[in-house]
């Protein structure tokens, strides 16, 4: 059992949260949503006793794990109280391999070898792990690692589950497998509590969903999707569908005009590949024979399984890679602003990030200037112009990133995952503001939220084991791919749309156009 | 040898050996041995020439700016680069330098060998059974494992510097290094975000530096290590007893004429 009582935390420079209530019981898989930056990661680490040891905060309230302070316990009863596990599963790894990874909690906890051992095969059994028992963790797909993770925090018998993100990085099919792994936990008696953003995914295996806003619990349980809405946040858009239009079942109205994706296509190719593989060292092929046009005036999504090669691909039309056979050819700049934004921001302030590309190209100080504070303002960083770009939050790195890139008025703009840790607003903020500062120009983005690439995207390249088997409209292309058995699942919502016949939207525009059947 | 606890004594026997010996010729050959398993290890894929050519460098390197500022005599001039002022390579200094440089080329190779063939985890298992703090044991070879990571980072900001300007060298030296500070900045961050979230894993799996702890796998010292090692102590102790009787007589301090042979193979070999 989690249970917080009028629990608050107050950092050092001044943001706080609380007081909150909340319990999460055994058997329970409690979901906690919210705008970024409204408190739930701080909630987790109360909640996981990290900010109660190590934080230079003051804390008030009752936090208790299992009927104790999760602050007060020794090292080997942490184990075997609680289970925590990070945002990004790579830094969480802490051994060399698989086996070694889901032994290190018992063997804090002091357990007997031989019960480690025994321990160990039957983890690795139910996370599917067993044929990977030795390799590295860094060479299992996100999903695997995401899944070993989380075993790895749960290995010493702990009651209690904490996850931050845990789907953020992973394909759908993989998302739904570590749900699943997480439901099945629940099921047995852990109580998990689990930050999350991709609702339509996670939603329906919780048992309920909180949802916070500045530092407070503001629903809980939540029921529909409006206290989402209003905070700019959405659920299964399914649900918000039968809320707005009040039924089950939809026929689309008789309407002259369809909302039809507006494409500003041009003549000239950006990017031009011929027959493109690539591998790594001592590795297959990754790719394999890809040829791929980008136009100009196009929104080019890459989509496919964890692993299916999509950060490579871009890395070879961003130039960022070579390729073993075939060329690519690239007409004007092409900016590529990878998975990991963090590293692609070098300035001291930024201001100074934003200015680097225009000030590179020679331009005049008016001319930096003016680029500076239409990037700014394209990406909503304006307000963030005097602070360093590495003491921001992740979502406003990730923007900060973005409006870099857009500063050098490249003719491709190349993203690797924009939507991993934003909120679904953020996300159609950006994409908007690249359409419309990117004239004459085309992006090309990578992501596994299918929403997102049908709300976004003119047209869709899928990607398996590193050749293209799609590549086309959106709603067509993903439905021939899901067809063809790619574990690449279609929100419900463009079930409905396909079946109506109508362009995949969100669902306020869709209740417009039904009415129930 | 797969017990980490021979390869982390022959490295340390290696670590003697390399102080006993003095010659360019027998560090050249330890060097070229323990560079030969490095970069033959399968995980070197992908560096051996950057390996080769950074060992190359260094050697050569340090040969030519000892050869050039020797200021001990003997000093035979290899060559005159300048007469007024006077700029000579000198064959003294070359040598000392090669020696330099290769002691540190044999150790470092030698470490990286242990570092690639031996799972960090059980680097951990080998240090704590050579009664080496938990804490610290863990922190060594989480640092091994990150290194390679680090520098694949400095790799991606160098490339996303290079897609938003201007070629490195296309300004003056003082803005290059400048910039090339200044891409460190994201790597850092990187490194001090990653050590937050490690540190909130190993905190919430039991982690305590000093508690002791259970071994899933506990070691088994077969005997091929205990050959090795055993190989390694012997030779390493030999050229130890064989440096210090040398020194001493050397020193003046103790001469003994039965030693003469061992005298004339140590000024020889070593």
């Amino acid at each position: 059992m989690i249970a917080l009582s009028a629990a608050a935390y107050r950092y050092p420079g001044g943001s706080a949260i609380g007081p909150i209530d909340l319990t999460v019981a055994p058997g329970e898989l409690v979901l906690l949503t919210g705008p970024t930056g409204c408190g739930k990661s701080t909630l987790l680490r109360l909640a996981a006793g990290i900010l109660q040891r190590h934080g230079h905060g003051h804390g008030t309230g009752t936090v208790t794990v299992g009927g104790r302070d999760p602050g007060a316990l020794v090292a080997r009863d942490r184990v075997t109280m609680l289970g925590f596990v990070g945002q990004d599963p790579d830094d969480a790894v802490v051994a060399g391999s698989c086996a070694a990874e889901l032994a290190f909690g018992m063997e804090s906890a002091g357990f007997a070898p031989a019960r480690i051992g025994a321990r160990v095969a039957e983890l690795l059994a139910r996370l599917d792990l067993t044929a990977v028992a030795e390799r590295s963790p860094f060479a299992l797909s996100g999903g695997q690692r995401q899944r070993l993770v989380i075993g790895a925090a749960l290995a010493a018998g702990a009651g209690a589950l904490l996850l931050d993100e845990p789907l953020s990085q992973l394909d759908p099919e993989g998302a739904r497998a570590v749900m699943t792994l997480l439901r099945a936990l629940a099921d047995g008696g852990v109580a998990v509590l689990c930050v999350e953003h991709r609702l339509e995914i996670a939603m329906p295996f919780a048992t309920r969903t909180v949802l916070m806003d500045r530092g407070r619990v503001v629903a809980d349980p939540l029921v529909g999707s409006a206290p989402l809405r209003a905070l700019g946040l959405h659920g299964p858009a399914i649900e918000e569908l039968r809320e707005r239009t009040g039924a089950d079942a939809w026929r689309a109205r008789h309407t002259p005009l369809l909302a039809v994706q507006s494409m500003e296509y041009a003549i000239d190719t950006l990017i031009h590949s011929a027959d493109v593989s690539f591998a790594w060292p001592r590795q297959p092929r990754c790719i394999s024979d890809v040829s791929l046009q980008v136009r100009s005036g196009e929104r080019v999504a890459v989509v496919g399984a964890n692993g299916a090669g999509k950060s490579t691909l871009l890395g070879l039309v961003s130039g960022r890679l070579r390729p073993s056979a075939g060329r690519v050819i690239r007409a004007g700049r092409c900016v590529e602003v990878p998975q990991n934004p963090d590293l692609s921001l070098f300035n001291e302030t930024v201001d100074a990030e934003l200015a680097y590309g225009p000030e590179e190209a020679r331009l005049s100080p008016a001319e930096v200037r003016a680029r500076v504070a239409a990037g700014a303002a394209a990406l909503s960083v304006a307000d963030l112009l005097a602070r360093p770009p590495q003491a921001l939050s992740r979502g406003q790195r990730l923007r900060t990133a973005v409006a870099a890139a857009l500063t050098c008025a490249p003719r491709l703009l190349v993203l690797d995952e924009p939507t991993s840790g934003q909120d679904r607003d953020q996300v159609d903020r950006m994409l908007a503001a690249l359409s419309a500062n990117l004239r004459g120009g085309a992006v090309l983005f990578a992501s596994h939220d299918l929403d997102v690439v049908l709300r976004h995207a003119t047209r869709v390249v899928v990607l398996d084991h590193g050749r293209v088997v799609g590549d086309g409209a959106p709603l067509d292309t993903l439905r021939a791919a899901e067809a063809s058995g790619l574990p690449l699942p279609l929100p419900p919502l463009a079930a409905v749309c396909a079946a109506l016949r109508l362009p995949y939207c969100d669902p306020a525009t869709l209740a417009a156009l039904v009415e129930p059947a | 040898m797969t017990d980490p606890r021979a390869r982390i004594g022959v490295l340390f026997c290696l670590g003697v050996l390399v102080l006993c010996l003095d010659g360019a010729l027998p560090l050249g050959v330890l060097a070229a041995a323990t560079s030969l398993a490095a970069m033959l290890h399968p995980r070197a894929d992908g560096w051996r020439l950057r390996f080769f050519g950074g060992v190359l460098l260094l050697a050569w390197s340090t040969a030519l700016s000892q050869g050039l500022f020797w200021a001990e005599w003997p000093r035979t001039p290899l060559l005159v680069l300048s007469r007024d002022p006077s700029v000579v390579l000198c064959r003294e200094g070359v040598v000392h330098g090669l020696v330099q440089s290769l002691r540190f080329v044999a150790l470092t190779a030698a470490g990286l060998w242990v570092a690639l063939s031996t799972a960090p985890d059980r680097l951990v298992v080998g240090l704590l059974a050579l009664r080496v703090p938990f804490g610290v044991a863990l922190m060594g070879a989480t640092a091994l494992r990150f290194v390679p990571l680090v520098g694949e980072e400095l790799l991606a900001v160098r490339e996303a510097r290079a897609r938003r300007g201007r070629p490195l060298w296309q300004r003056g030296p003082w803005a290059w290094m400048k910039l090339e500070v200044t891409l460190l900045r994201p790597v850092v961050a990187r490194a001090l975000r990653r050590a937050r979230a490690l540190a909130e894993s190993l905190e919430t799996r039991g982690f305590h530096p000093t508690a002791p702890r259970a071994v899933r796998d506990p070691l088994r010292f077969g005997w091929a290590d205990a050959f090795g090692l055993a190989l390694a102590v012997g030779v390493t102790s030999a050229a130890a007893l064989a440096r210090g009787a040398y020194v001493l007589y050397g020193a003046e301090l103790y001469y003994s004429s039965g030693l003469r042979p061992l005298y004339a193979f140590v000024r020889t070999w070593m």
